[in-house]
């Protein structure tokens, strides 16, 4: 019950999920997830790395790191944002304290996870974030 | 920080300052001395033929050159007081007064001479007192050479305290003797022995006697001098006093004329004598302080640099020491990313297995993957207890005195911020103790650092005391005392706990962390109240005695 109905299908579900963090045990276990809900993944360890790929208009979603050497996640947003306003996303930090000092992020709704967070719930997540732009893109 | 760190101390400075009165002279400036005097000598020679030839008699000019010889005389005097004032040899308080004694008569000369102010001199002079006075004058400045050549060498310095004292009382005693002999010159010149029968020509046997006993002196002076010369101030002296040599030579005994050729060169030495020294001093001065200007901006540079290395390895230091609590953020950072990893690996693999048909190939692999970041999480956890648990080769000999010093340093900023008292109270007989320094400072950094938060919200007295001491023999004991709140009796129990804490924004593991460190030491870390409030922790090591060595 846990899980949403679109990963008993097996079939890709047309949506590319960009994931960016310094750590690559993080990196892996979150494509692992992403992949066992039919979602295409991309794997960066930075956000320059992602920004260089060219891959930014092919996305659907990001999930990135806050808490990272050189650009940090928040930085990262506003260049992604430039390119991709409103593009969807979802913040994991292991620094519950940085989001006290979150600086305004205009023009977007970022959902913001905890390490160690709920794999169900992240997914339920990227689900929502894809829904809500497919309808804004449909209005 | 190796122990290299420690610094040698600073050599003593030089006792004896390098100022104008006592730097060497260099070679130009010998020869610069020598082609003067020459060129003084050579005046001479070229005056001699025409030495009686009269002149216009100006009277206003010794007036006037009287005034040039005054001030001359008092700024060479007031250059050599400063200088003596640095130095405070007596030989230089000798040689100012010289010049002033000189400065003064020059005054009394132009009042009492004959045709200048009035017809015979002011203040009742006779027709002789002007003779008498250039006398006075012309012995003052070698009877001052000598004595400055006599005391120059053996000279000992004279206490800071009486330099001042020494300059009043000799001011004012050259002072009473120029008035004194201005006085007697002028008032009783019918008792001294008549040098000028008219008022021409003078009388030639007496004076050149009285030329001859400034020759005489001159010479003596000369020759003292020449022979213990050691100094640019000695050099110049010595053409100064030449100046003075060949003008008594050339004014009383080639010709003793007034307003003759010989008696305009004679004022014209009177000039090279006063000036010469002063112009030297000055020129040396200007030198010296364009020297001390580059210096300074040299060594206004090395400071820089320095402070920016000191701050460099202060930076350093700050960085790999740590208080518990950052210690135990960075801990849980380095174990909660595995962690994460291994959840998020095991959902993904849970909805694998949970599909309609389920792919067991990948939940087989999110199964390696999490057994992987487990290992991961392992070796993290081990490396940190290698890290607190240092190995016995990583222990040296430390000055416990010096690493609490070093603590309070790092502590600094916070202390001053919350106007802190810090009471050091290291034993300086404390026994070495054998010991991991980066883990020691970190325990007393700890230690210092909750007694300011201890202390921080709370009114004064805020005393930060920390002492050192030797203790039972064979241990030393370290114990940092505040004057904060307190421990509360429900709490003592607990405050060595792993994750207790008071602070709302501590995580607990300072305390912990220093315990263990201490225990790893063979120590003992405790806690006492203070009084009449506060708290004090109290650690024990074992003293690196050959006794505990072999023990």
């Amino acid at each position: 019950m846990l899980y949403n109905k679109d990963s008993m299908t097996h079939q890709p579900s047309g949506f590319v999920v960009a994931v960016v963090d310094d750590d690559q045990g993080i990196l892996r276990s979150l494509e692992y997830l992403l992949e066992s809900a039919d979602h295409a993944v991309r794997v960066f360890t930075s956000g320059t790395a992602l920004l260089e790929s060219g891959c930014l208009p092919e996305i659907d979603c990001l999930i990135s790191d806050v808490d990272m050497p050189g650009m940090d996640g928040f930085g990262l947003l506003r260049l992604v944002h430039a390119a991709r306003p409103g593009l969807p996303t979802i913040f994991i930090t292991g620094y519950p304290d940085t989001l006290k000092q979150l600086p305004p992020l205009s023009g977007s709704n970022p959902r913001f996870f905890t390490k160690p967070f709920d794999g169900p719930e992240l997914l339920t997540a990227v689900s929502d974030a894809l829904r809500d732009s497919r309808e804004q893109r449909g209005l | 920080m190796g122990e290299g760190d420690r610094q040698e101390p600073a050599q003593p400075l030089r006792r004896e300052l390098q100022v104008l009165a006592n730097i060497p002279p260099s070679i130009g400036q010998r020869w610069a001395a020598r082609i003067l005097v020459l060129a003084l000598l050579a005046i001479l020679a070229a005056t001699w033929p025409f030495a009686t030839v009269k002149l216009p008699e100006i009277p206003a000019f010794v007036p006037s050159l009287a005034a040039a010889l005054f001030v001359s005389d008092c700024v060479t005097a007031v250059l050599l007081f400063g200088q003596f004032s640095i130095l405070r040899q007596r030989a230089l308080l000798v040689i100012a007064n010289g010049y002033l004694f000189s400065a003064l008569i020059v005054v009394g000369h132009a009042l009492a001479f004959p045709g200048a102010f009035s017809r015979s001199g002011l203040f009742g002079s006779g027709l002789q007192s002007a003779v008498w006075l250039y006398w006075f004058w012309h012995s003052g400045l070698p009877l001052a050479i000598i004595g400055y050549a006599l005391v120059k060498n053996t000279d000992r310095a004279i206490s800071a305290r009486s330099t001042r004292l020494a300059i009043g009382s000799s001011v004012a005693a050259t002072t009473a003797l120029g008035i004194g002999i201005f006085w007697f010159v002028t008032q009783h010149h019918d008792l001294l022995p008549v040098t000028y029968v008219d008022v021409q020509p003078l009388s030639l046997f007496r004076r050149i006697i009285g030329g001859v006993v400034i020759l005489v002196l001159g010479g003596i002076a000369l020759c003292l001098l020449w022979a213990r010369r050691r100094t640019l101030l000695d050099e110049w002296l010595m053409v100064a006093l030449c100046a003075l040599l060949i003008e008594v030579a050339l004014a009383s005994v080639l010709s003793g004329d007034r307003y003759t050729v010989s008696w305009y060169a004679g004022r014209f030495y009177q000039l090279v004598t006063a000036t010469v020294v002063m112009a030297v001093l000055l020129v040396e001065m200007t030198t010296l302080y364009a020297d001390i200007a580059r210096s300074n901006m040299l060594l206004q540079h090395e400071r820089r640099l320095l402070e920016r290395a000191v701050q460099a390895q202060r930076r350093e230091r700050e960085a790999r020491l740590m208080t518990g609590d950052a210690v135990a953020a960075s801990i849980a950072h380095e174990v909660r990313q595995p962690l994460t990893a291994m959840v998020t690996t095991a959902d993904a693999g849970l909805r694998f297995l949970d599909r309609s048909i389920p792919n067991l190939d990948k939940a087989k692999e999110a199964f390696r993957r999490i057994v992987a970041d487990g290992h991961r999480a392992g070796d993290m956890v081990g490396s940190i207890r290698a890290h607190f648990k240092s190995d016995v080769e990583d222990r040296t000999g430390l000055d416990l005195n010096e690493i609490i010093q070093q603590a309070l340093a790092l502590g600094r900023g916070d202390l001053e911020k919350h106007r802190i008292l810090v009471q050091s109270e290291p034993d300086e007989q404390l026994p070495e103790i054998r010991g991991n320094r980066t883990q020691l400072q970190q325990v007393l950094l700890n230690l210092i650092m909750n007694a300011i938060d201890a202390m921080a919200a709370r009114e004064d007295p805020r005393i930060l005391r920390v002492r050192s001491e030797a203790y039972d023999g064979h241990h030393v004991k370290v114990s940092v005392a505040d004057t904060g709140a307190g421990i509360s009796s429900q709490d003592v129990e607990r405050i060595f706990n792993p994750l207790f804490t008071t602070k709302s924004d501590g995580m607990g593991m300072g305390l912990s962390i220093c315990r263990a460190i201490i225990e790893a030491h063979d120590g003992r870390l405790w806690f006492t109240p203070n009084a009449p409030q506060g708290a004090v922790f109290q650690f024990t090591l074992r003293a690196n005695t050959p006794a505990s060595a072999a023990g």
